[in-house]
């Protein structure tokens, strides 16, 4: 090591005393125990993870009202010890909106990856030691939030209660759907629950109801002792399984008619759930500044609230299905587009349909929305003249990298002036009340979508990290897309790079953390713009979208995986391995078929002698994300990748190619990158480095 | 028009009930037809001469004297007759036929036309019938894969053009003579003329000798475009009943789509449904040499039909101390006197408390369970037992067992549904399937219902446990056949290729009932997370089902329907039909079964092989049955609480002297071995050693397991089912050498004697008297307490013991090798 770094490090040191010595990890959350905070209160939750959280220092909780304080244990002089269990005292305000919510933890080693907490109504009570059998119950006063962990093969927990006779309660478990966002939880549990009588009797039971979770509403007839039994349906077990079940005898509202509810105005609502009376209604207004969207919202009903309910929040005009037959083309009714459509699939078999007018060459998009806000239905979506021709039609959408069961019929191009219609059933022919569905159509308009990958970026003092982040083009966009970000700790500064017009699809930000950066966090928003004409002749579009963010997930076999979470986060944390990566040149300009070489210098912690893998691109099996310009290429080949032992530097060649068109200034990332484990690792960037592609002189 | 089963059974009833002929006063005997007409060359009637009574009329015990009778024509070039009474088409005329029997005659007016000098013969319908009565197009001869010797036909001849170019054009046209054809070697082989593997088929000079002769004097014409095909088979009689050793002249009618009807006697094949009762000649001569009920099947050109023979065990019984409990009594007892079987006497209350627990549970009753009927001195306490049993009194604090009936009945139709993870691929998808079959026992889902859920199901294979039905039957062939087997008690895997050789379904039937699973398909989901491996079954807009070989796309249409669809999915259109209060195919399936499961022996057997060529022993029982179990809304608790209330179902396992050949019509509990689950868990039970399966938690008995395989070698052993077929013969009930040897000296039962945890070892350490610890033994093995002369044994046996523990052991060893503990009586 010179002399010269030397001094750096031992300076940082000793300005940043709080930053631990230099240790590559992973802060990974598997379970929180329990996994429930009851509203009103604050109590202490155990996080289960694995690499060590030691020094961690913040709790992010997604949404308001619910905060969280790191409690440190004690600790021995000259120790630092690995941390893979850690308390957090989280506390709920009264107001808090009961729910699911994200929480992270930062530490020195960066941002963790998702835990969820579960905000509730009712008081929690924690599965004693041994209640895996029926005369060894945890006692349950009701109403109660049961908690507990499935946490080995076979294991059956039993929470025991009394009720009087002719009671109704819900049963609500959350414990599937809390693994779907856990990074590496290969397998999830698949609770099923059980109500049992004093005998033993099964009187109720309830396997797959929220996707993975049971629910239950049971009237009991006879006053008694009755046993509520929680398990894998499989009997299989994890320690890091926790369940919740909410036990109430409030009623539970799943759904609201309609569900696509006009910003800024009051709307009367059906509400769909169990121990309602008939047909329940209530009011819900939008404040003005709602911003379009997925909504929790809480109703009142017989002066009291009800649990949060999901809807959707427009600035479509709103028009509701009507009484009349609209189960054929023939008989549907009519709609006026761009409109929100707000329906149900009342029955078995039950088809609606809209029609509409449209004028020949009109570009129309319809997007149904139900099963993502919790509807039963799983929509299929047609458009068909008014004779019953199919003309479009969709079963399941896909966004980015995953699929969901909406319906959405994207660019529809109508073939003549006349009237169509607007076809909606269940793909499975059920039907009922909580089969509920809002239907966007709306004019087809050219735009744009950003997927960050991935969900946070550390960063220490004087080092550099990198977003990478994806457009998909819609409805004929061909531009290019200026890259931002807003939100970002403080010290912390952002190189915005571009996606490039027509077939450019990736596009990274550098974040380069001030040397004197303090340990810090913070959500960052992610955005994108473009000015873009699409003709020559034509004004310009100014377009501008926010990034969805997917976190990466641990795939069986050592694949990476993404799975949609609220927001990445960007953090300044200890030293790491990789001190800086210097670049000797960071602007370059290459003439069609010229090669260019860039060494790369990396300075290393003190002992840390692994290797360190240089790249250019997101790579793990297959590329996820490439920012060179077309012809432009990351010749692998002439270039010294791999940094091995005590060893400092290499090299990366880039290529132009003899018919690469000129580019100005493209932002690429130069990386390094220590591998944690087969498919995780650490990764550091260098300064920007931008490449220019000169005009042929041929 | 839909022409349902019942307006079949209905056909069927007046069918019978119009074969009871009356003769004219003056006549001593019945001829049968009525009128005799033959028309056209080689035609053949077949006479049936029935004894009448002092009134002139028949019945069906009325004796068939055609085998007595002597038959002579005035005009023999118009008719010849043979020794049998078959007539032979000679010439145009009319002429009179003496049939004489013993000193009485009858004449009738023979009518003969259409004969001509040049007749021609038609392929399917003149040789086709020839080559399938000679056995050329078996399975077993020229219709093998290969063929035999080059020569290759279709299975029964149902692909014409095929079979009459492998005649004529094959092997360069060597098999047809065209100048000389008498001299085609098609003709040589099977009189034998010249070497034929097959033996001699074909008599020269034969009626259907010279038909073929004919048929290729005329240019061996191929089949018409529009064949005549046979749409009814008429087979005279349809019951008989006598004695021992009576005989019967058959008789056979062919009705054609165009309405014409033919005597196809002499085409048609013949077999024994019982060779051990009765046997049949090629010619549909009939002679019983046994006792009982048994059929003939009758096959003519794709069209099969039965001639019922009763021979009655004794002419009269009393059935003495016979009650009827209910209408299942009532029909039984109307089939014991027809048979003349006398039923054995009510099983005692030790036995039938045993039997009620293991027929409804599949559970041993407790000592104390068994001692609580005991108890009991009401009338009604095995009604009340049966309730309580399949949990219908509407006490929670009674209905305790419903939990084991749920288990055992969704044990059972894992089994026929093919329930399976795979190995450990599709967990969540078996035990989703499990659950919701558990359910629906549980709660009492009407049958109709589960069928219609699972023959319609779609959506989650995970959430929607029925849409596993679509997993585990991933392919219209598998759904076709099972759907057949499982819920109409049809095997139609035959009428995949060729029409079916005993019933009348062909490929048309075939591929029209499996269009209503061509659009069934499925996708994916994530809606379990990233991981979950979900699989949706969606049903799709097109996709359609052909014959393959007539390349006609078939509209899905029920067996012996007419064709129905729905619009936004087809099977929809199935359901309806099939869980219809009158598709007796479905109700009569389903009551068969449960006949099968509680009395040890279905109406029909296989229970799963429902034909009109496999009848029911007793067909008003069943019809009974199926009426009843529709009119309960298709309620399988009241189906079995009507079986198992019956005095039928409890009559004792014993047989008498005079019902023990009787083995098909309930005269006498059929004794069952215990199915492998329900054994392993009472050995569990009684030895107090409960075995841990892989998996799932300690407690969790045999009844329980939600998948097909299990490193389990004693369940193994006993035949548990691998779940790799629908048909209720994969769970073998038959007991074998490897199941006695590991109950005898086997390491299950030993461990589970010597357990330290184990009834024995509890006993001892109670301090319990040898007579209490016999005792207890003994109820808990076989429900009832030991005899004086089995304490005395015993006491005497466990004190001779090395030591009291092996002494107890080795007695409770004995008890459950015992044929009382390892058998339902």
């Amino acid at each position: 090591m010179k002399l010269r770094h030397l001094s750096v490090v031992i300076s940082l040191s000793l300005l940043l005393p709080h930053l631990a010595a230099a240790q590559t990890g992973y802060p990974m959350v598997m379970s929180l125990k329990p996994t429930a905070l009851q509203v009103g209160t604050a109590s202490e939750i155990e996080f289960h993870t694995r690499y060590s959280m030691f020094g961690a220092y913040q709790v992010l909780v997604d949404g308001e009202g619910v905060s969280g304080e790191v409690l440190h244990p004690e600790q021995k002089d000259g120790e630092t010890p690995s941390l893979t269990k850690m308390k957090v005292r989280f506390t709920a305000d009264a107001a808090a909106l009961p729910g699911v919510r994200d929480v992270k933890i930062a530490t020195p080693q960066g941002i963790s990856t998702v835990g969820q907490l579960v905000i509730v109504q009712d008081p929690v009570v924690y599965e004693t030691a041994k209640n895996n059998t029926r005369d060894q119950a945890t006692e349950l006063p009701i109403p109660a939030t049961a908690c507990g962990v499935i946490e080995a093969n076979e294991d059956v927990d039993y929470f025991k209660f009394h009720v009087e006779a002719a009671t109704e309660l819900n049963f609500h478990v959350r414990c599937s759907r809390l693994q779907d966002r856990i990074h590496d939880m290969q397998q999830h549990a698949d609770p099923m629950l059980t109500i049992r009588n004093a005998m033993g009797g099964t009187v109720a039971a309830s396997d797959n109801h929220f996707f993975g979770d049971p629910f239950l509403s049971v009237t009991f007839d006879r006053a008694g002792d009755y046993f509520l039994e929680i398990r894998d349906v499989r009997y299989h077990g994890n320690q890091y399984w926790e369940y919740s079940v909410e036990v109430t005898n409030r009623p539970f509202v799943s759904n609201i008619y309609p569900m696509g509810l006009p910003i800024g105005q009051e709307t009367s609502i059906e509400l769909v759930g169990t121990s309602l009376p008939e047909n329940p209604q209530s009011k819900v207004i939008l404040p003005a500044d709602t911003s379009a969207g997925p909504v929790w919202e809480q109703l009142t009903f017989n002066d009291a609230v009800t649990n949060p309910v999901a809807a959707f929040a427009t600035t479509l005009p709103v028009t509701l299905e009507s009484d009349a037959d609209n189960t054929t083309p023939a008989g549907s009714q009519q709609v006026a587009v761009p409109a929100g459509i707000n329906g149900r699939i009342s029955e078995d078999s039950d088809v609606d349909c809209f029609r509409f007018e449209a004028k020949k060459g009109e570009k129309y998009t319809f997007e149904v929305r139900a099963r993502r806000y919790h509807s039963s239905l799983d929509p299929y979506l047609r458009i068909i003249s008014l004779d019953g021709k199919q003309l479009s039609e969709n079963d399941d959408l896909r966004d980015f990298k995953r699929s969901f069961a909406d319906s959405r019929i994207e660019n529809w191009i109508v073939p003549a002036d006349g009237e169509y219609a607007i076809e909606i059933r269940d793909m499975h022919l059920r039907g009922g009340g909580s089969f509920v569905y809002f239907i966007e159509a709306t004019k087809a308009e050219p735009h744009f979508q950003l997927y960050a990958d991935t969900d946070k970026t550390l960063l220490a003092p004087s080092s550099n990290g990198v977003v990478f982040v994806q457009v998909e083009r819609k409805n004929g966009f061909t531009g290019d897309v200026q890259l931002h970000i807003e939100g970002l700790p403080e010290g912390v500064e952002a190189v915005c790079g571009r996606i490039l017009p027509d077939k450019g699809r990736d596009g990274c930000i550098i974040l380069r953390a001030a040397p004197d950066a303090k340990r810090s966090v913070g959500n960052v928003r992610i955005s994108g713009t473009s000015s873009w004409k699409p003709t020559d002749d034509a004004e310009p579009l100014e377009l501008e979208a926010v990034a969805s963010v997917y976190q990466e997930m641990y795939q069986p076999g050592g694949g990476r995986g993404h799975w949609p979470v609220l927001s990445h986060t960007v953090s300044v944390g200890a030293l790491q391995d990789v001190r800086t990566v210097k670049l000797s040149d960071q602007d370059i300009i290459l003439k069609p078929g010229e090669s260019k070489k860039i060494e790369v210098t990396i300075e290393r912690a003190e002992g840390f002698d692994k290797n360190v893998s240089l790249d250019m691109r997101f790579f793990h099996l297959s590329e996820f994300c490439n920012t060179f310009p077309p012809g432009v290429t990351f010749d692998e080949s002439k270039s010294s990748k791999l940094i091995t032992g005590k060893n400092l530097t290499g090299h990366v060649v880039i290529t132009a190619a003899a018919d690469a068109a000129p580019v100005d200034r493209q932002l690429i990332p130069v990386t390094a990158n220590v591998s944690l484990n087969f498919v995780m690792k650490t990764t550091f960037a260098a300064d920007p480095l931008w490449i220019s592609v000169a005009p042929s002189t041929e | 028009m839909k022409r349902s089963f019942c307006n079949l059974t209905l056909f069927l009833a007046i069918t019978v009930s119009t074969t009871l002929a009356t003769a004219n006063a003056a006549e001593p005997f019945v001829v049968a037809p009525a009128e005799i007409r033959l028309t056209g060359n080689f035609e053949r009637v077949q006479l049936v001469i029935t004894q009448a009574d002092e009134s002139g009329k028949t019945s069906d015990r009325s004796a068939d004297l055609t085998s007595e009778a002597t038959f002579s024509t005035t005009e023999p070039s118009v008719v010849a007759v043979d020794e049998h009474g078959q007539l032979l088409a000679v010439g145009n005329g009319e002429t009179k036929l003496t049939i004489k029997v013993g000193s009485e005659s009858v004449e009738k007016l023979v009518v003969v036309s259409g004969i001509e000098q040049h007749p021609t013969s038609e392929f399917v319908r003149d040789i086709a019938p020839i080559l399938t009565k000679a056995g050329c197009n078996m399975g077993a001869c020229h219709a093998t894969q290969h063929g035999q010797g080059g020569f290759k036909l279709s299975v029964f001849g149902f692909e014409p053009e095929a079979d009459r170019d492998a005649i004529m054009r094959d092997r360069h046209q060597r098999r047809a003579n065209m100048v000389a054809p008498e001299q085609s070697l098609f003709l040589l082989k099977p009189t034998m003329t010249v070497p034929h593997g097959g033996g001699k088929r074909l008599a020269p000079k034969s009626v259907e000798h010279q038909t073929l002769v004919n048929w290729l004097q005329n240019g061996a014409p191929a089949p018409k475009k529009e064949p005549a095909i046979v749409t009814a088979l008429s087979v005279y009689p349809k019951q008989r009943v006598g004695k021992q050793g009576l005989s019967q002249q058959i008789r056979v009618e062919a009705t054609y789509a165009d309405g014409t009807i033919r005597d196809v006697t002499a085409l048609a094949l013949f077999d024994s449904m019982d060779e051990a009762m009765l046997d049949v000649s090629d010619t549909g001569f009939v002679r019983t040499h046994g006792q009982g009920q048994a059929s003939v099947m009758v096959r003519f050109e794709g069209q099969a039909g039965i001639a019922m023979f009763v021979v009655p065990y004794d002419n009269s019984v009393e059935l003495a101390g016979w009650q009827n409990n209910n209408f299942v009594d009532e029909l039984a007892e109307k089939k014991f006197r027809e048979l003349g079987i006398e039923p054995s006497p009510l099983c005692d209350d030790a036995t039938f408390v045993r039997r009620a627990f293991l027929d409804a549970t599949g559970t041993l009753p407790t000592i104390e369970q068994t001692a609580a009927f005991h108890a009991k001195t009401t009338p009604n306490k095995r009604e009340q037992l049966i309730d309580e049993l399949l949990g219908m009194t509407g006490n929670p604090l009674l209905d305790i067992h419903n939990d084991n009936y749920a288990a055992w009945w969704t044990l059972k139709w894992s089994d026929l549904i093919r329930n399976t993870s795979n190995g450990g691929g599709q967990e969540q998808a078996m035990w989703s399937m499990h659950n919701w079959l558990k359910e629906a026992f549980r709660t009492n889902r009407t049958f109709d219902k589960v069928v219609r859920e699972l023959v319609t199901a779609k959506g989650s294979t995970y959430s929607n446990g029925p849409a596993n039905y679509f997993r585990i039957f991933g392919n219209t062939t598998d759904l076709t056949e099972s759907t057949a087997q499982l819920f109409l008690g049809v095997r139609l895997e035959c009428a995949k290729c060729h029409h079916h050789p005993f019933e009348k379904y062909g490929q048309d039937d075939y591929y029209a009932f499996s269009a209503f699973f061509s659009r069934v398909g499925t996708k994916r989901s994530e809606e379990f997370g990233l991981f979950g491996n979900e699989s949706v079954v969606i049903v799709k807009t097109s996709g359609e089902a052909s014959n393959p070989r007539t390349r006609k796309r078939m509209e899905p249409t029920p067996l012996e329907g007419e064709p129905t669809d729905h619009p936004l999915d087809r099977r929809i259109a199935l359901a309806d039909w099939l869980t219809a209060k009158d598709n007796g195919y479905f109700t009569r399936s389903i009551v068969n079964r449960y006949m099968g499961y509680l009395l040890g022996r279905g109406l029909v057997e296989p229970v799963d092989d429902l034909r009109s060529t496999n009848p029911p022993t007793n067909p008003e029982l069943m019809d009974a049955l199926a009426k009843h179990f529709a009119e309960s809304g298709f309620d399988l608790k009241q189906l079995i609480r009507v079986i198992m209330t019956s005095r039928l179902y409890q009559l004792d396992s014993q047989p008498t002297e005079q019902n023990v050949l009787d083995q098909r019509f309930y005269s006498h509990f059929h004794v069952k071995r215990l199915p492998a689950e329900p054994l392993l868990d009472a050995i569990d039970q009684v030895t107090g050693s409960p075995t841990k399966f892989k998996n799932l938690p300690q407690g969790t008995r045999a009844t329980e397991l939600p998948d097909a395989e299990y490193p389990n070698y004693f369940l193994n052993t006993f035949a548990k089912p691998r779940r790799a077929s629908v048909c209720e013969c994969e769970r073998s009930p038959d007991e074998n050498l490897v199941q006695a040897l590991h109950t005898l000296n086997g390491d299950t039962l030993t461990t589970k004697l010597a357990d330290k945890n184990g009834r024995i070892a509890r006993l001892i350490n109670e301090k319990k008297s040898p007579e209490e610890i016999i005792q207890e033994l003994y109820q808990a093995a076989l429900c009832r307490p030991p005899s004086d002369a089995e304490l005395k044994v015993s006491i005497d046996y466990a004190k001779e013991s090395t030591t009291p523990q092996e002494g107890y052991e080795d007695l409770l060893w004995s008890l459950m090798n015992s044929k009382y503990f390892l058998f339902v009586h």
